[in-house]
């Protein structure tokens, strides 16, 4: 009995083909079921997620288990070119090897995020749930869950932010703590404003106002997130109340000056004030930062941040693989 | 007896700000400062209840035992504001506080090598010594955490977040709770401990050590006031909150 897994992923296949193997959460143990009715095939477990479909099995051929299971995928769906292409084989050793990889999200198209530990968890725990894995599979996913543990404690692998929304929310909550209590104006409607305050309230920030020139997208977005739509000329009215400011207007001027939030200070009682300025031209005066309690961030600070943790995480990948290959090697799982 | 177990305090203290530090450095929260404190309070109490008999009264009456009884009280308050707000790093700055007032207390001259007894013990001296020390520790801690939030405040400003020190450092809002927390248990605490002193028999010269605590609790009232009506920022709140401790302890000077 060998183990083996077939699979595609964002390196080997593009959405439009991704998407028409992709699998809802709750009918994984049905395709887990559907995979072990195959000829030959005794345990099967399918992971999906928007970056990966994969199908781990145990077979007593390897070459005949591949061949069933490509033409009876090929067969669900109706692409000319056939499903070779996008996917790939792995056979015996290289089946742990990749699984821990996965789990790690060394594999992941964001190095190191920590959602595809649950994912894999909630497939495997389908399979499970379904009947389709026994001593083989059963043995390779929970040392797979163990060894991806011991890899995300061990390392900074999943440590820093890597796009500009999450430094600015881990930068809020370095500043605030919870943002249950704090609330947030953006002041332009633009997409790099929505997306880095849509990460805010994703962690509990209080209420959103949106200022905007055209006041319909301000009440569009506003609505689009729960908050309060306010008229551009009233931002500095309620400067005095929110803690955190994203600004990322078009305007070619400063919008957001240093006296406008000198004026506002007093009515704040001299609370933290975190400015993020995504835009270009910088819309806040970089004289605002040299007030006491301002945190003034523009993008190319965030971007640089974000960087930074994308490289350390790079800098991770030798170790993590290096823990993987010592795991592994201390005791052979049976099949591969 | 009693001068070992504040060595070995000292020590553990020491211990547990080294390897905090360490951690630290290394990103990673230390988990075993608070273990290491714990038990250096423990050797602590236990100096305190050994200087306690033999004085027959709270063990307050020469200069070492002022600062063991200062390092007890912050470390006390460490203890018991650190984990309960999830500050465990808290821990690390009191650390080197505490093995600083402890070495002080363990310098040759500074502790009676044969404590005497207090002949005709009062109620409301105990009371005043007591609630004042305690009251200090509470204000000591409060110049911790105002000592944190300066450095959380600079790495912010200057952009300096790669460090280890950033990572563990609590948020700048937990830490200014804290910090007025402490202000005003160390105020009420004073307060207390004023109260207990005028209620106490004295002699003409405990005057000037009256004034100057009468003066000390005039700056963290004054302090408290302007924060809750005006308000403050962090940065001058906590420069304050340090400035007005390390005043303070010229209270001791009268003593």
């Amino acid at each position: 009995m060998e183990l083996l897994c077939l699979g595609l992923n964002h390196r080997t296949a593009p959405v439009e083909v991704r998407e028409k193997f992709a699998v809802v959460t709750s009918h994984l143990g049905t395709a887990a079921r559907e995979l072990t009715s195959l000829e030959d095939i005794t345990e099967g477990v399918v992971i999906s997620t928007c970056n990966r479909t994969e199908f781990y099995f145990v077979a007593p051929n390897a070459e005949s288990a591949f061949a069933k299971l490509e033409s009876h995928l090929a067969a669900k769906t109706s692409m000319p070119e056939g499903i070779n292409p996008h996917f790939y084989r792995k056979e015996k050793s290289s089946v742990p090897q990749h699984l821990c990889r996965v789990v790690s999200g060394l594999d992941s198209m964001m190095l190191g995020e920590t959602e595809i530990f649950g994912q894999v968890k909630q497939a495997y725990q389908a399979a499970l749930d379904a009947g389709t894995t026994s001593g083989m599979l059963n043995r390779l996913f929970q040392r797979a869950f163990g060894i991806g543990k011991k890899v995300r404690t061990e390392t900074s692998i999943q440590e820093g932010a890597t796009s500009v929304g999450n430094v600015a929310v881990e930068l809020a909550e370095k500043i605030f703590g919870h943002l249950s209590d704090s609330e947030v104006m953006l002041i332009g409607a633009g997409e790099m404003s929505r997306i880095t305050a849509q990460s805010l309230v994703s962690r509990g920030a209080r209420s959103i106002f949106v200022a905007n020139r055209s006041h319909d997208r301000a009440i569009e977005l506003a609505a689009e997130m729960g908050g309060s739509a306010v008229t551009f000329d009233d931002w500095q009215r309620v400067l005095e109340r929110v803690d955190v400011v994203i600004s990322s207007t078009g305007s070619p001027h400063t919008i957001v000056h240093r006296a406008d939030i000198e004026k506002a200070r007093r009515a704040r009682k001299y609370r933290p004030l975190f400015l993020i300025d995504i835009a270009v031209p910088r819309d806040i005066e970089p004289a605002a930062g040299e007030i006491e309690e301002v945190y003034l961030y523009d993008i190319d600070t965030l971007e640089q941040l974000a960087e930074g943790a994308r490289t350390r995480r790079q800098e991770q990948i030798r170790e993590c693989e290096r823990i993987i290959d010592a795991e592994l090697a201390k005791n052979r799982l049976v099949g591969s | 007896m009693d001068r070992w177990l504040l060595i070995a305090s000292t020590l553990l203290a020491l211990i547990g700000g080294v390897w905090g530090m360490t951690s630290v450095h290394r990103n990673r929260r230390s988990h075993w400062t608070i273990m290491w404190m714990a038990m250096a309070f423990a050797l602590q109490t236990g100096f305190l209840t050994v200087r306690g008999e033999a004085r027959a009264a709270c063990p307050l009456a020469d200069p070492g035992e002022i600062l063991a009884y200062l390092a007890w009280s912050l470390t006390l308050f460490y203890l018991l504001i650190g984990p309960a707000y999830r500050i465990s790093l808290l821990g690390v700055f009191t650390a080197p506080v505490v093995v600083l007032f402890q070495t002080i207390a363990l310098t040759p001259g500074v502790l009676d090598a044969t404590p005497l007894k207090i002949p005709g013990g009062n109620a409301w001296h105990e009371t005043h010594t007591a609630t004042s020390v305690l009251a200090y520790g509470a204000l000591a801690l409060a110049a911790v955490a105002g000592v944190m939030f300066l450095v959380l405040d600079h790495q912010l400003k200057e952009h300096h977040l790669k460090s280890g020190l950033f990572r563990n450092l609590p948020p700048a809002r937990a830490l200014l709770v804290s910090l007025n927390r402490l202000l005003r248990l160390g105020i009420i605490l004073l307060t207390l401990g004023i109260i207990a002193g005028f209620m106490m028999p004295r002699s003409p010269s405990a005057t000037g050590h009256l004034v100057a605590a009468l003066i000390v609790w005039a700056g963290y009232a004054l302090l408290l006031w302007i924060q809750s009506t005006r308000g403050l920022t962090g940065r001058r709140i906590s420069l304050l909150a340090i400035a007005l401790f390390l005043l303070s302890l010229g209270v001791f000077a009268f003593v």
